[in-house]
């Protein structure tokens, strides 16, 4: 019985060191989403040759006060890289800015800059944020292609969060007087095809069949895949990627 | 039963501790259950297991909002992918730390969660303010806490990839990556609308 107490505490403490080691040099916390950041460009595979940016577009934490995008760090500078054909959003003077937040931290302000120029500043006071967060700033006065950079202050500690968005004022979706050239936006009545769903109900053959993605299998169902045989041992609904050699908690080579 | 063999510890007990022993040394029987019981687990296998279940349980409650309520189609999709995945990956999860005899959550009295985890969860509040939001508002947050809750999920992924040490946990994690980037594409996708 002590043993039963025991274990989980030794465990947890052990892997929380660990944790500490594998996560401390990225503790990640956020990024803007929309208009898309360079890393959420990268992230959504708009953008290639990244790197590990991909896996963790709310990472890049460096000390406060830079003026690059990957807040002048030794790590994803890909982001600093101009010559990278970062798609820019078109947009009209006032923009809305989302972020995504996996981590709340308390928080000073939030700061976008273009250029070396402060447009904006929200004032958190140390306050936490919610869940999600949104600043609208109103960019009056310029014009074309910009970088916008954003700055995600934290108070206790010394770190901020980078992200850059670049931009394109006055680009095609904004108010740029222009009566409505591109005609009423040829809204292709989308073909109603309804997307055969590829739920191929497996031929369902009592005794042995073959295991299929998308099939419901109850325990004791067997399959058969890649020529090994299997028996379910719990039941559950069956998906791509999920293939008996690989979920010995689902099926037992019999 | 291993658990009442040694509480007994008689000749039944070395009896089957030998044929264990036994089927452990010469990998009897055909059946790879021998192996895999045999194969080696490290803490980070157990975190991953621990904090990867608490993520899914977070994710699916976003999920399942996301599925009965957003407006665009393709947020349904993804909720209802997610949610048939995470289905199948909380079974296997959950089986192997039952099969190792660690608990399913890790211990919150450890003061990893009162501490920093916490500040990587949502709140009741979280949930309740989502449920207000109706249409566009409600697609854009349900999307914001679906990415923010996989990237978490994606952190604790990639240090079971790296340092996790039981295969078929290892296997798992890699398949959660490929899965989890695919649907975080179409998710921010999704956000820059």
């Amino acid at each position: 019985m002590r043993r039963r107490f025991t274990l989980p505490a030794l465990t947890v403490a052990a892997v929380g060191g660990s944790l500490l080691v594998a996560a401390s040099p990225a503790s990640a916390h956020g990024y803007i989403s929309s208009p898309p950041s360079r890393q959420a460009n990268c992230a959504s595979g708009a953008v290639a040759g990244c790197g590990d940016i991909v896996y963790e577009p709310q990472s890049v934490e460096t000390p406060k006060g830079s003026t690059q995008c990957n807040g002048g760090g030794s790590r994803f500078t890909v982001l600093n890289d101009n010559s990278k054909n970062w798609p820019a959003a078109n947009v009209g003077s006032s923009v809305t800015f989302n972020w995504v937040i996996t981590a709340r931290h308390r928080t000073a302000t939030w700061e976008y800059f273009i250029g070396n120029r402060l447009v904006a500043s929200f004032n958190d006071n140390g306050a936490q944020p919610g869940a999600t967060k949104q600043h609208t700033v109103n960019f009056a006065g310029y014009t074309g292609r910009q970088t916008v950079l954003a700055r995600w202050n934290i108070t206790d500690t010394v770190n901020a969060f980078y992200s850059c968005v670049d931009l394109n004022f006055g680009g095609a979706t904004n108010p740029t007087p222009t009566p409505t050239t591109p005609s009423p936006t040829p809204t292709t009545p989308a073909p109603t095809t309804p997307t055969p769903t590829p739920t191929t109900p497996a031929p369902t053959n009592p005794g042995s069949t073959t295991w299929a993605a998308g099939k419901a299998y109850k325990a004791g169902d067997r399959v058969t895949y890649n020529g090994a045989s299997y028996q379910c041992r719990q039941a559950h609904t069956a998906l791509a990627g999920w293939e008996p050699p690989y979920t010995a908690a689902l099926w037992a080579a019999v | 039963m291993g658990r009442r063999l040694a509480g007994s510890g008689g000749p039944a007990f070395r009896a089957a501790l030998s044929l264990l022993l036994l089927c452990v040394l010469t990998a009897c029987g055909g059946s790879p259950e021998p192996a895999s019981r045999a194969a080696a687990f490290n803490d980070t296998d157990v975190m991953f297991l621990q904090m990867g279940l608490a993520q899914i349980i977070e994710g699916d409650r976003v999920a399942e909002m996301a599925e009965s309520r957003a407006s665009n189609p393709e947020i349904k999709a993804v909720a209802t992918e997610l949610r048939g995945q995470w289905r199948t990956e909380r079974d296997s999860m959950r089986g192997w730390l039952e099969q190792w005899k660690r608990p399913l959550e890790a211990d919150p009295s450890a003061g990893l969660h009162a501490g920093h985890g916490d500040l990587h969860s949502l709140r009741e509040e979280d949930f309740t303010g989502l449920s207000a939001f109706r249409g566009a508002e409600f697609d854009r947050a349900a999307v914001a806490l679906l990415l923010g809750n996989l990237h978490n999920a994606m952190e604790t992924i990639r240090m079971e990839t790296a340092g996790g040490s039981y295969p078929q946990a290892v296997d798992l994690a890699e398949r959660m990556t490929e899965a989890r980037q695919s649907q975080i594409q179409r998710l921010l996708a999704l956000a820059a609308g």
